[in-house]
């Protein structure tokens, strides 16, 4: 009973003090900081204020020890303040410019020369055999492009709804040229479509799926692409039944950029999931913070 | 009759080159079409074609590769939209190649040698396909005998995560921890089969129950019973350095 109680007073003391030295520094640091000018008024108010009780005496220790820490340790703490401050923007700049750089890398490695190639080849027979159809892939070149060059990308274009029209423009030139090979299955809920959501990182997952999943595989098969809530997490999925992971090739510079790019723009809140189905193939799912306040940028 | 065969992944292309070859050659009789390299060497070695066209990319066998199963026995011109390194290796070693969209001029001429070279056997093109599918390979690097991804049990879900992520490998009891920035999993791979597996390059061992990340490394600093401890990029805790590996962290 009675150790308890010692512990508790003990525990009490130790938090007293640690308070203390918190306010006596946060104390020294306002002195550092504060200017002569200031402080002058600060004394002469404290002197009249007291004064008129009638007990000055605390108002000239207030001088005294304020005076002496100032001129003593003023100069130094203001300068650790500042650098610190200097620091923590520092910081902010580097970060700023890190997530520039690797949105840049991301967007410039985007158009595969094979892919631009082969779809113009597609469209010039197209052209010949069935021109209603060699327009509407043109129009889905274009609208591709038009997102994914960085040169010609149109402002705005980090929503969700974005996003997935410009996987649509792909996938639908994909199914232009792989025919019965490859099947869509896109759901996503239209209230989703102004949601905040990086660029490049869902285009990037299903150009993984096609190049490494469904083209090398003879049958081909179905691309899933699927946004859901769940709890507070936006969930984007692009599941695909394709040829699946191997295990020995490493994962490309897309997969990489995208957890460099989560872990700039959302820490740790963010993640980038890959799993291997039970049914073969590959799903892989970007999971971001949602809230549903959020208006869209 | 002269026969042939045309093996492209894209049905609209076998459709645009089967038209031009009836308009420029109208004798050729297109004897079977592949959408792949193994229906290609398949479909070659029932119907026994003079001629076959290949596109370089083809799902399941790529078409260089089913040209080193059929040089020997037919002529063969490669089809593509874009390669760079087929390109320079077709022109240097004197191979027939078509441009996809195929046009007509050029489709001509291609058929004009074709019909000069059929009366004799075809060129002997072997190791210049050896060499260019060593060089395709190569333009992708990968060293193919080490393992990229590890796979953890997640819930009911099979996890993958790429050893690009993982900080460190730490055997416990009966499993082995991964540490990644984000994420502790456990698997049931051993340290002793992870080292094997993995990229030494890639992965050190520090410690008999330890194997770290090279690329994560921080900085090695000496605690007070004079161990040496190694600190991670993205981790807080250190991990001890045995004293026989060191070594690895001795100035140069």
């Amino acid at each position: 009973m009675r150790a308890s109680q010692m512990n508790r007073a003990l525990d009490f003391v130790r938090d007293a003090l640690v308070e203390a030295s918190i306010l006596w520094w946060r104390f020294v640091d306002w002195l550092a900081l504060v200017e002569w000018r200031q402080l002058g008024i600060i004394w002469l108010l404290s002197l009249i204020g007291l004064g008129i009780l009638n007990t000055p005496e605390p108002a000239l220790w207030f001088i005294f020890i304020s005076f002496g820490v100032k001129v003593l340790a003023g100069g130094k703490r203001k300068a650790e303040v500042e650098a610190r401050q200097a620091g923590v923007k520092a910081n902010v700049a580097n970060l700023e410019k890190q997530l520039a750089q690797a949105q840049m890398a991301a967007l410039q490695a985007q158009v595969e020369p094979h892919f631009l190639f082969n779809t113009l080849a597609l469209i010039g027979q197209l052209i010949e055999t069935d021109p209603p159809e060699a327009a509407r892939v043109h129009a889905h070149l274009i609208d591709y492009l038009r997102a994914t060059l960085p040169q010609l990308r149109a402002r705005g274009g980090g929503t969700l709804g974005k996003q997935v029209e410009m996987a649509r423009a792909y996938l639908a030139i994909m199914q232009a040229r792989m025919k019965e090979r490859l099947a869509v299955n896109c759901i996503v809920p239209v209230f989703l479509e102004s949601a905040p959501f990086p660029p490049m990182m869902l285009q990037s997952l299903i150009e993984n799926a096609i190049k490494h999943g469904l083209e090398p595989k003879i049958a081909g098969g179905t691309i899933t692409v699927r946004a859901q809530v769940i709890d507070a997490t936006l969930q984007v999925d692009v599941c695909d039944d394709g040829i699946g992971i191997n295990l020995h090739a490493p994962d490309g510079v897309g997969l990489a950029n995208i957890r460099e790019r989560l872990q700039l723009l959302y820490g740790g809140a963010a993640e980038l999931v890959i799993e291997a189905p039970v049914a073969g193939g590959c799903f892989a799912s970007i999971r971001l913070p949602y809230s549903m306040m959020e208006t869209s940028a | 009759m002269i026969r042939a065969l045309i093996a492209d992944d894209e049905a609209p292309m076998r459709d645009q080159l089967r038209a031009r070859l009836q308009a420029v050659w109208p004798a050729l009789e297109i004897v079977a079409e592949a959408a792949n390299g193994s229906d290609a060497v398949a479909l070659a070695q029932q119907h026994a074609p003079d001629i076959v066209f290949l596109d370089i990319r083809m799902p399941g066998m790529s078409g260089i590769e089913a040209a080193r199963h059929l040089y020997s026995r037919c002529h063969i011109v490669f089809v593509t939209a874009y390669d760079q390194y087929a390109l320079d290796a077709f022109e240097q070693g004197a191979m027939d190649y078509l441009l996809k969209p195929v046009s007509v001029e050029r489709l001509e001429r291609t058929c004009e040698r074709l019909k000069s070279r059929l009366a004799r056997p075809p060129q002997d093109i072997g190791a210049q396909l050896a060499q260019l599918a060593q060089a395709m390979q190569q333009a992708v690097p990968v060293k193919p005998n080490h393992l990229r991804w590890i796979q953890a049990q997640v819930g009911g879900n099979l996890r993958m995560v790429s050893t690009r992520e993982v900080l460190f490998f730490q055997s416990d009891e009966k499993y082995t921890r991964v540490q990644t920035a984000t994420a502790e999993l456990l698997i049931r791979k051993t340290l002793k089969e992870l080292g094997d597996e993995l990229d030494p390059d890639e992965f050190w061992r520090i410690h008999r129950s330890t194997l770290v990340r090279v690329d994560a490394i921080a900085e090695v600093t000496k605690d007070m019973r004079g161990r040496h401890m190694l600190h991670l990029r993205g981790y807080k805790g250190e991990l001890e350095i045995s004293r026989n590996h060191t070594h690895l962290f001795q100035q140069m």
